[in-house]
């Protein structure tokens, strides 16, 4: 992307500019910034590993599918097309997985058609719930997650069915 | 979080019995596999952007940058913690400008501050904006589409924009609703 990719370098230049305005030590500032990189990953490990796990569970065992195909009314009488039916079930627990959906669906639907369009605006309005409540919630000792995992399950359920919407005539 | 976890992995781990014995061993390898890989791959991000946000901590350009954000993020977060809505404001600035990686560092930083000082409301919030999507250019859409031969692969915007507009309010109102302080 045009945008981002000068966004990008510009933002670091001006940072960067400004420090060393400011006489800030670059080099000495910049590696106790990373200082901090190693024990966030060892934080986040465990519970990025358990919801990898499930998620790889969740798409081989069989049972995303059958959830979709089980859905598969509902998701009809939502306005919501039943291919995306996978899509929106895979995307709360896998960035990478969805991805990869989406660009089957665009591969067999078509970019253009109603079904490829609805697709992308699901896939970007909404975001990897399980997996960023892992990794946003790893150090903290008392996890009491369901109310706001479910608030934005729901809120991203709400915004594909109105994506779908929107994609009639937007 | 650990009812859902045990129902899903129950539920397939049945169904994996049932049908396909063998494969469960292999899926909960590939499950592992995907975490090493990625948290190699969150570790190089990680060192860009902690090492690029101590600069602009260090430079001033942060302080400056949340004094003029604070007052509007401080309301929606309902909480007075300087250093906490400082990093709240870059996790979420880099989430609408859909820096990759960015949003990550900061946004555990910042609901590790606040559960730390019990601010729960102020976690929370924060997690369901992040959950909800609050990217102002659906990039990764965008490019798929143009892989895959669209006429005109940027006409998703504005719905996209609409929905996720949608999705981050009807979230924030969820939580001004439903979490206590």
């Amino acid at each position: 992307m045009n945008f981002l990719s000068l966004l990008l370098p510009l933002l670091f230049v001006g940072v960067f500019s400004y420090a060393l305005f400011r006489r800030v030590k670059l080099y000495d500032c910049f590696a106790e910034g990373v200082r901090g990189a190693i024990p966030l990953v060892v934080s986040l490990f465990p519970y990025l590993a358990a919801i990898l796990i499930l998620s790889e569970l969740f798409s081989r065992s069989g049972l995303s599918s059958a959830l979709s195909a089980f859905l598969s009314p509902a998701f009809r009488a939502l306005g919501i097309p039943e291919e995306i039916a996978p899509l929106v079930l895979v995307k709360p627990f896998s960035g990478s997985g969805s991805t990869a959906l989406l660009s089957e669906l665009l591969a067999s639907y078509g970019a253009d058609s109603y079904v490829g369009r609805c697709a992308c605006v699901c896939y970007g309005s909404s975001e990897t719930v399980f997996y960023i409540s892992a990794v946003y919630f790893a150090s903290v000792k008392d996890k009491k997650l369901f109310l706001p995992v479910v608030i934005a399950l729901v809120a991203n359920f709400v915004g594909v069915i109105a994506g779908c919407f929107f994609c009639r005539f937007l | 979080m650990n009812a859902i976890f045990s129902a899903i992995f129950l539920l397939s781990a049945v169904l994996f019995l049932i049908f396909d014995p063998d494969g469960f061993l292999p899926a909960l390898l590939s499950g592992g596999e995907k975490a090493a890989t990625l948290s190699l791959s969150l570790l190089a991000v990680y060192c860009v952007w902690l090492g690029f946000f101590k600069v602009m901590e260090q430079s001033g350009v942060s302080e400056k940058l949340s004094r003029i954000l604070a007052p509007a993020a401080g309301k929606l977060l309902r909480t007075r913690d300087k250093e906490g809505i400082s990093l709240a404001v870059y996790n979420l600035s880099a989430n609408l400008l859909g820096l990759p990686g960015a949003p990550t560092p900061l946004g555990v930083k910042a609901t590790e501050r606040f559960c730390a000082r019990g601010e729960r409301y102020a976690a929370c919030m924060l997690f369901v904006l992040n959950a909800t999507s609050l990217q102002l250019l659906p990039a990764t859409a965008i490019a798929l589409r143009a892989a895959a031969g669209s006429a005109s692969p940027a006409d998703i915007f504005l719905p996209t924009l609409l929905c996720t507009a949608l999705t981050s309010l009807l979230g924030a109102l969820g939580v001004r609703c439903f979490v206590r302080r």
